[in-house]
């Protein structure tokens, strides 16, 4: 138990990531070693194409290294099975995208309470938790909004509450302002800020806008698949 | 947990509403055409088997020779004493009655020519009473059981024949026949009534007297065999081995085994209609499908979103499948209501259908409301359905995460 609660988030070891377009070889990570420690905000700064989202789909285990480990909470988890990966993503892992990715066809309400539904927390639980979420982003008077009734900072907004639901020891955040005007880029990510120490979850945020990464507790900068 | 799927399954198919529409359209009219073609195909076997049923009894009972044997003089294998085995029939509390019948053939003569005919020897009050109107008369009185009154023996005769021979009721004919002896025998008849079956290569031919005419024209005291008819269709398969039992040294057949034109219909029918359902089948799959991989490219990186989230391939499956089954059992149910509109119309409207060929009169146009039918067919689109889509989604639900999120 304090193995998991002390040990880093997350651990990259040696990371090694290639990627082939017919003959063209690309290499995305040549030996990473980064390690997220619980609760801190971490920016990952770099040029388009040095490695950032590489970084962030391996941590986020959506995406396997060619070679190196990713420990995640003490537990190596190069070799799990698809659906275990998919369960600990579940269970611990939370995602905010870039262009926000919220369903359609679901409420603000039932996009942040959809993580607990498929881990099968109960309704009373779920309707709880959800109202607390959309409370602290501000959206408890949108909750029975569609997503396309709401503007481009409100629905990050809802993307963060829908990260936080589920209480994950990481959240993966992929230029979760890149979209946004940088009035709202700001509000977003004191938001986040306020949010990351509030629960006590990691942020790794990948970013190319130095003007962000003033505010994390940590920046860690790349080039060309190497930490600087 | 599953209200909730099936919510955004549902919510999912009104994203593009008018795919879904047609969709939903093209699996309503394919399931009404099935329904349609099926029961109008079942409206048809129940006609054939009514009428092969009225007009042979729904079992015949006769000597086993009689069935597959031809006989060398009239009557060869007919039945002895039948009085004895018509009241132990009629013991069955199933059986409703039971008519003699002699088959005879021979000439009628009007005195200028001859010309072969098909004679039935049976007993006109109960024939024509248990039978119901299955003839249409068209000149004359039906005959009665005292054939042999005042006029002496009396026939009824189709109306090609009547019109061949120039006789009209009132004229007077000449039977002539091979008697159970192998001699010649004569009988002048009075012309009761012209009557048509419907079918002109029988009314050539065809004539119709008492059984104790037919008996003294043959000389003999034997009928061919007797119908047995029952209170109700379905009694047949239980009455057959009951009365099977109870006469042992006798063959009880059927209507089915006599109805060689309701066989050779249903076969081709079945093969008809089968294939037709077949190839509506294999469309409804295929628009369902391809609605459905549409849906599916669209919302890849959705789908990406998911699964990045957490959520199972087996999950997404299920909830994609729910949404394959929306869109076929809503058109099921809406071909459902289509059909059943359709067939309840037509039993108003009285729509009369051409003559088939080889027959002078045409017949009602209904379709059977079948709950077998409609059910089955439903399940079965809503089953394809679901699985199409499944099978459709399968690929998509297992891409890596970080494709299904690139896709644009
Ligand atoms: N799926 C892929 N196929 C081929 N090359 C890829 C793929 N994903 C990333 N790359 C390449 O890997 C390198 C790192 O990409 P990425 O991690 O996306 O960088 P960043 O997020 O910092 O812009 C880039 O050169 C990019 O072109
Ligand atoms: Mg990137």
């Amino acid at each position: 138990m304090s193995a998991v609660a002390d040990s880093p988030v997350v651990e990259l070891r040696g990371v090694h990531k290639t990627y082939r377009l017919g003959t063209h070889v690309i290499p995305a990570l040549q030996g990473v070693d980064l390690t997220v420690q619980r609760g801190e905000l971490l920016a990952l700064t770099g040029p388009s194409g040095s490695g950032k989202s590489t970084i962030l789909n391996l941590s986020g285990l959506i995406d396997t290294p060619d070679s190196g480990d990713i420990v995640l909470g003490g537990q190596r988890v190069n070799d799990l099975t698809e659906e275990a990966r998919t369960l600990l993503r579940r269970d611990a892992l939370g995602f905010v995208f870039q262009s926000f990715n919220l369903v359609p066809v679901m409420t603000v309400a039932e996009n942040v309470d959809y993580p607990l539904f498929i881990a099968g927390v109960d309704a009373a639980e779920r309707k709880a938790r959800v109202a607390a979420q959309l409370e602290a982003v501000g959206l408890q008077d949108h909750a029975h909004h569609r997503p396309d009734a709401l503007s481009g900072g409100q629905r990050q907004r809802v993307a963060i509450a829908r990260a936080l639901v589920k209480r994950p020891r990481l959240v993966i955040a992929d230029e979760p302002t890149a979209s946004l005007d940088s009035h709202t880029a700001d509000q977003v990510l004191d938001l986040m800020r306020e949010r990351c120490h509030a629960e006590g979850a990691a942020f790794v945020i990948a970013t190319h806008d130095s003007r962000l990464t003033g505010r994390c507790d940590r920046v860690v900068a790349l080039l060309d698949g190497r930490l600087q | 947990m599953n209200a909730k799927w099936l919510k955004f399954a549902i919510a999912n198919t009104m994203r593009n509403r008018r795919r879904s529409l047609v969709t939903v359209t093209i699996a309503a009219l394919g399931t009404a055409a099935i329904l349609l073609a099926g029961g109008f195909a079942l409206f048809t076997y129940e006609s054939l088997a009514e009428a092969q049923a009225r007009e042979s009894g729904h079992l015949v009972i006769g000597k086993p020779e009689q069935f597959v044997k031809d006989e060398e003089t009239p009557l060869q294998y007919g039945l002895d004493d039948v009085a004895k085995l018509r009241a132990q029939l009629l013991t069955d509390p199933q059986v409703r009655s039971v008519l003699p019948r002699v088959d005879f053939s021979g000439l009628v003569s009007n005195g200028d020519k001859s010309v072969v005919m098909i004679g039935l020897g049976v007993e006109p009050d109960s024939e024509f009473s248990v039978k119901g109107p299955f003839l249409t008369i068209t000149e004359g009185e039906v005959l009665g059981n005292g054939g042999s009154g005042a006029k002496g023996p009396e026939i009824m005769l189709g109306d090609a024949l009547a019109r061949n021979l120039k006789a009209k009721p009132g004229s007077s004919l000449t039977l002539l026949a091979s008697t159970t002896e192998g001699s010649l025998n004569a009988m002048d008849v009075t012309v009761k009534a012209v009557f048509s079956t419907g079918v002109p290569e029988i009314d050539k031919r065809l004539i119709y007297t008492d059984i104790a005419t037919s008996q003294k024209l043959l000389n003999t005291q034997k009928v061919s065999s007797l119908g047995v008819f029952l209170s109700r269709m379905e009694h047949t398969d239980g009455a057959q081995a009951r009365l099977a039992a109870a006469t042992p040294k006798l063959t009880v057949r059927t209507w089915q085994d006599q109805a060689v034109f309701y066989r050779a219909v249903k076969d081709l029918y079945n093969r008809i209609f089968g294939a037709l359902g077949l190839i509506i089948g294999i469309i409804v799959v295929f628009v369902v499908t391809n609605a459905m991989s549409m849906a599916i490219i669209e919302r890849t990186r959705e789908i990406g979103t998911l699964r990045a989230m957490g959520t199972l391939p087996r999950q997404l499956l299920r909830t994609l499948s729910l949404e394959g089954m929306v869109l076929g059992g809503v058109g099921a149910i809406v071909g459902m209501l289509v059909a059943l509109a359709v067939s309840i119309f037509l039993y108003t409207a009285n729509i009369q259908m051409p003559p088939p060929p080889g027959r002078s009169v045409g017949y009602p146009l209904y379709v059977n409301i079948d709950a077998a039918l409609y059910i089955g067919t439903a399940l079965v689109m809503v089953a394809l359905t679901m699985l199409a889509s499944a099978f459709v989604a399968r690929k998509t639900v297992h891409m890596p995460v970080v494709d299904a999120l690139a896709h644009t």
